[in-house]
């Protein structure tokens, strides 16, 4: 819940502010600074860019996430653009990514920064896959080798930062990493671990300005922020029947929210997934052109999609349940899975429900007493609640 | 844990086929449930694969449910996916299949080694991986034999994979966007071949096949006429090589990655020529 309260920030700020107040609800940072660029030698795209932490290495701010790519030609292009960034892991399609992007930078390998992760729980096995990376990828080094998804201080072992450390010395990777969703859990003790180079976070709009503190923290601590999530999710999840379906999939939302993502001058680069030419072309736009107040409109569209579906907590429900259930209580639990990923909390506050409350079903009602002032379809959500936590 | 189990049961319970798709460690004797099911859906996935789910959900994923069955020191990890059809759970198959091992005739398709097995059958995809490091072949084909008889759906693979021609053919698989990296080919398949690439696209209509291709070909500025089917071009593009894209009816298709645009274009008339 305390760690990814960054949602519950927002939310609590309000997604109904009008539109002469989004900036701030966007979490906008008021001092952001707008990279210069330069015109890349041979493709003459204006590139932008930044430091990745202490590492000596510098990136694109745009960077390639290659995790769903099929075509080996957008990386190559891209590449041939002047993205400098690329990262992939062991685990994705079961290894067929790391493959497909070791043969499309072939020819730019010395020309790139590449990582790529281990998900392995133990020294041997993460220096297993590293051996299996390299193969792959048909490179003799990684420059950023991250142990992949560690969401609490138990899931980072010493001996797996001591195989970084083995891999470091052996000249097998440059620099070693960490990522993780859990940022305020995890940044600080990555800092106060000081045993890693780069942490690659999850960092988008939805977000607003509840990571600020944690992201400053390892930038000023030296350690390289990669952002990734960052187009939040939401776009390729909006079907078509969506009433805001033509808005949030138009040309220029997922610029929007990279270019916010690239507002904080904390974050070194960002790893959006790229499936084609097109979203590439759209993509490098982010690090010429400045965020707008349109792109705000269209990134406050995606949140008020958000809004029947989340809880802000407020408990100002409007009536009180036939049958007893504390509707706030409940929705506030599916928010715990829903909204900030915390399913087994959310499923053991549900299970400390009195058992008779615990087998209401509302769909047994024919009419709900309860209405929420900001929205929440209060019925469907405690129904996906029973559904989901029962 | 028995909560889970039996809330499970009860949420399934209404259909048979529903119920089929909950893995059971009782299909093989000697071996048991060990924890609690699994049950995930689209919106909670990346919880259970972080870093991974992405890769599920462009390939259409509806719900997965799992469990893990023991047999004394050893365990067997059984997730089934459902994804929107046949053709997306072959997708995803295809695209996680190691390579360099044959698919084996399960379902529509698998592949089984000494700790991992998966197949693709109807809309369900199941993955197995075992535990310790040891060869489980027996107990993997034991569970995938159970749970093959148990899921309904296509057993053979999606019909567009036998178009291809077979001649040098390394591997095929659904894209489920953006075929080739161009975002006006939205979905279909590619046939890797030791030089070139084939893809089939299926468009609603032959108008809007028709009207893909004049926006494609408005995309590679020395396009030229090439004589494949109902109309085409071929044109030569820095990553994509030789190229040629032609339309049969409501059906897209052809070659990239040859060595020039007419090599494309000749290849083209043999695919063509398969396209019912």
């Amino acid at each position: 819940m305390e760690t990814k309260s960054s949602r519950r920030d927002f939310l609590s700020l309000g997604l109904a502010l009008p539109v002469a107040g989004v900036a701030s609800s966007l979490g906008v940072r008021e001092k952001a600074e707008f990279s210069p660029t330069t015109p890349h030698p041979a493709s003459g795209i204006p590139l932008a860019y930044r430091p990745l932490g202490r590492t000596g290495l510098k990136v694109t701010s745009v960077g390639f996430g290659c995790m769903i790519t099929s075509d080996a030609s957008v990386i190559e292009r891209a590449a041939d653009l002047g993205i400098t960034y690329f990262d992939t892991a062991r685990g994705y399609q079961h290894g067929n990514n790391e493959r497909m992007v070791g043969a499309a930078l072939k020819r730019k390998r010395k020309d790139v920064v590449l990582s790529t992760k281990s998900g392995a729980g133990t020294k041997a096995g993460a220096l297993g896959d590293l051996e299996t990376s390299l193969r792959e990828l048909g490179t003799d080094y990684i420059d950023v080798w991250y142990l992949h998804g560690k969401d609490s201080p138990a899931e980072v072992p010493d001996e797996l930062f001591e195989a970084q450390r083995i891999a470091k010395q052996q000249g097998k990777i440059r620099f070693a990493g960490v990522s993780t969703h859990e940022v305020k859990t995890m940044v600080p003790f990555l800092v106060e671990k000081r045993a890693i180079d780069v942490v690659l976070l999850t960092y988008n709009f939805s977000m607003g300005h509840g990571l600020d503190a944690a992201i400053d923290l390892a930038y000023k601590s030296g350690l390289g922020v990669v952002a990734m999530k960052v187009m939040a999710g939401g776009f390729r999840k909006t079907k078509p029947s969506d009433p805001l379906y033509p808005k949030l999939r138009k040309e220029g939302t997922l610029l929007a929210a990279l270019k916010w993502v690239l507002r904080n001058p904390s974050v070194a680069t960002t790893i959006p997934s790229m499936t084609d030419m097109d979203q590439l072309d759209e993509n490098l736009k982010a690090m010429a052109q400045p965020y707008t107040r349109d792109e705000e409109k269209l990134l406050t569209a995606q949140l008020e999609r958000i809004a029947p579906l989340y809880c802000r907590m407020c408990g100002e429900c409007r009536g009180t349940c036939a049958k007893g259930l504390p509707v706030a209580d409940m929705l506030r639990y599916l928010t715990y899975a829903d909204g900030y990923g915390q399913f087994a909390l959310a499923r053991e506050k549900y299970r400390e429900l009195p058992r008779e409350l615990a087998e209401v079903r509302c769909g047994d009602c024919e009419q709900c007493t309860v209405r929420c002032p900001y929205g929440v379809h209060v019925t469907a959500r405690l129904a996906r609640a029973q559904e989901l936590l029962a | 844990m028995k909560t889970a189990t039996l809330a499970l049961g009860l949420l399934f319970a209404a259909s048979g086929a529903a119920a089929a798709t909950v893995p059971d460690c009782s299909l093989v004797p000697g071996w048991e449930q060990s924890g609690p099911a699994r049950a995930y859906e689209a919106d909670n996935l990346f919880e259970y694969m972080d870093g991974n789910a992405e890769g599920y959900l462009i390939y259409g994923f509806v719900s997965m449910r799992g469990v893990t069955c023991t047999s004394g020191g050893d365990s067997i990890l059984i997730d089934i996916s459902e994804m929107t059809d046949a053709d997306a759970a072959y997708g995803i198959f295809a695209s996680n299949r190691d390579p360099n091992r044959p698919v084996a005739a399960i379902g529509m398709g698998g592949q089984m080694t000494p700790r991992r097995a998966s197949f693709a059958k109807g809309k369900f995809y199941v993955e197995l991986a075992a535990n310790p490091d040891k060869d489980h072949t027996a107990a993997l084909q034991a569970f995938v034999a159970a749970l093959e008889k148990r899921l309904e759906g296509r057993s053979t693979p999606p019909d567009a994979l036998g178009w291809f021609p077979p001649d040098g053919l390394v591997s095929a698989r659904l894209i489920p966007e953006s075929v080739l990296g161009l975002r006006a080919l939205k979905r279909g398949y590619v046939a890797q071949y030791s030089e070139s690439k084939a893809f089939i696209v299926m468009e609603d209509s032959p108008e809007s096949a028709s009207a893909v291709l004049q926006k494609l070909r408005a995309r590679f500025a020395d396009a030229t006429d090439a004589k494949v089917a109902d109309e085409a071009f071929q044109a030569k593009d820095q990553y994509l090589g030789g190229l040629c894209v032609f339309r049969k009816g409501k059906c897209l298709g052809g070659y990239a990655n040859t060595a020039d645009a007419s090599a494309a274009a000749s290849l083209s008339i043999g695919l063509a020529a398969r396209i019912p």
